[in-house]
């Protein structure tokens, strides 16, 4: 996994690498990861939101109810 | 880099858009002070949810597509051709400033010890990014959905500002070669085109329940809180220098990049690589947020609310041109821009029942439209670009700027990439029934479970003895 296992080797090359991240070439996996992880986390934060606003809504609270949860520290 | 004044100038770049990026955040922290300070108790912990997660949201589409579209789309795409490969298509080619080396599998997109900017120039556009999400977030709070508003957010800050700003704001941009477009400081490509943006969801999304009479009279429903609300706005004019400073490239030789033969000429320059200086765009950031608060202070007969959403709309109005105004021209913009914003917020409240809880269509939309309109004729005749001076409509070469080119430049920001575009997707999301909290969540507030928890966990704590 390693790109770089020893400094002086790498910089005195004729050409230094600039890329030195782990897993170099593996960017289109690293890519594709982050991309199911975005539409995954949109998927299953809307998917607790609406149970959340669901059962709220349910309870049907006045509008001015919340003051009785004011905590006094 | 092997020679030292080359390695010096490339580090010394790096480190000044990093520090620009630091200096930004400030202007999210203020965000998230303000619209809390101007929610309502009950939605308090929402509120700031909201905002905090267009953080991540934002940052990761900008990595994995939004910092690509400012790169490739500059020609429209098929409206003006490229300076760099006279091709009016997506610039992808192989040349130094193609979006080829800013798709998210590209090894510059990363730690390359070959590349210093890259990163620190994608962060300062991502900060942008936050900021055009976060003007949208304040005027929809305590009804809209944190799903809905996500979506939104990534729509204008990995979209439709990216495109803006590849059109007006990149220096190889068709809105610079046909309309004479000029807008060093985002008038228009962040402030119009999210104030529009956020009129767009406003008209779909319908006012906060008690907002308006049944007879139609808007009510007041002020900030909750003025010291965040105060601390909130200080800490966004702050985070603007940051910001200001972010739209200049800090040292550049204009000679050799205009083709001057035996020309050297180092100077700042704005983003669309014209000269101009820090010094100069000091002068007139103070003058025209001066402006700004002192216009807003006599109109809103010292609202404090209005006096310091003021002075951020002084200097929004005064952006566009604010590279070379004289500090005076910039104060009295920003004057004026104050008086368009707030006349327009109230006209439009009364006229089509539209509830923008925090101004933030009246300071960013209305200001920095007015600020691109201004420009065109306090600028009229200044060339938009370095490169080569000619006329509107022709494409090859670059308009000078003017009132007609700014005004259809002010159209395309505000109208074309900011309300239809908010508009549209706004519908699709009440369509889906994903838009607006239901109406029982709204009146019994959105913190309405956590604020119980919080109170069953205080009572537990208050009668235990050990």
């Amino acid at each position: 996994m390693a790109t770089v296992s020893n400094w002086i080797d790498h910089l005195s090359a004729k050409e230094v690498a600039g890329a030195v991240y782990p897993g170099v070439g593996s960017e289109g996996i690293l890519v594709l990861i982050a991309f199911v992880l975005w539409v995954g986390w949109h998927v299953i934060s809307a998917k607790q939101e609406s149970d959340k606003l669901a059962k709220l809504a349910r309870k049907r609270h006045g509008p001015n109810d919340w003051k009785s949860n004011v905590t006094d520290g | 880099m092997t020679d030292e004044l080359g390695a010096l100038t490339t580090i010394f770049t790096e480190f000044y858009y990093w520090v620009t990026v630091v200096l930004m955040f400030l202007i999210h922290v203020g965000f998230c002070m303000y619209e809390v300070g101007a929610s309502r108790y009950k939605h308090h912990q929402h509120t700031l949810m909201k905002n905090t997660m267009l953080i991540p949201l934002v940052t990761v589409t900008w990595f994995l597509f939004g910092w690509w579209i400012y790169w490739a789309f500059p020609t429209g795409p098929g409206l003006a051709p490229s300076i760099m490969n006279e091709s009016a298509a997506l610039i992808t080619d192989e040349s130094a400033f193609s979006a080829k080396w800013y798709v998210p599998t590209s090894q510059l997109m990363a730690v390359n010890l070959g590349d210093h900017i890259s990163g620190v120039f994608w962060a300062a556009f991502l900060l942008f990014s936050w900021t055009a999400a976060s003007i949208v977030s304040g005027a929809v709070i305590e009804r809209i959905t944190t799903f809905a508003f996500g979506i939104l957010a990534i729509a204008i800050g990995s979209v439709f500002w990216t495109i803006d700003a590849a059109w007006g704001w990149h220096f190889d941009g068709w809105m610079l070669k046909l309309l004479g477009y000029h807008d060093a400081y985002a008038s228009g490509v962040i402030h119009a085109c999210a104030g529009g943006f956020a009129l767009g969801i406003l008209a779909v999304l319908g006012p906060r329940i008690g907002k308006f009479s049944s007879s139609g009279e808007p009510r007041n429903i002020g900030p909750r809180n003025p010291w965040l609300v105060t601390v909130g706005l200080f800490l966004i004019y702050t985070g603007f220098w940051g910001f200001y400073a972010a739209c200049n490239i800090p040292i550049f030789n204009l000679g050799p990049e205009y083709g001057m033969e035996g020309v050297t000429y180092f100077t700042a320059t704005n983003i669309y690589v014209t000269p101009t200086t820090l010094s100069g765009i000091t002068f007139n950031f103070l003058m025209s947020l001066s402006g700004g608060l002192l216009a807003g202070y006599v109109i809103s007969k010292g609202d404090p609310f209005w006096t310091y959403s003021s002075g951020l709309a002084g200097i929004i109005c005064a952006s566009a041109g604010n590279d070379l105004y004289h500090p005076i021209q910039s104060m009295i913009i920003g004057m004026i821009g104050v008086v368009v914003a707030y006349k327009m917020h109230y006209w439009v409240e009364r006229k089509f029942k539209i509830d923008d809880a925090v101004g933030a269509v009246a300071v960013h939309g209305y200001a920095g439209f007015a600020g691109l309109v201004i420009c065109g004729f306090v600028l009229n005749g200044y060339p938009s670009s370095g490169y080569s001076v000619g006329s509107m409509w022709v494409g090859t070469d670059y308009a000078a700027i003017n009132p007609l080119g700014m005004f259809i430049g002010a159209l395309v920001m505000f109208v074309v990439l900011g309300f239809i575009p908010g508009w549209i997707i706004a519908k699709v999301l009440h369509g889906i029934g994903k838009l607006r909290i239901p109406r029982e969540v709204e009146l019994a507030g959105l913190d309405y479970e956590i604020m119980e928890a919080a109170k069953d966990d205080e009572k537990s704590v208050a009668s235990a003895s050990r």
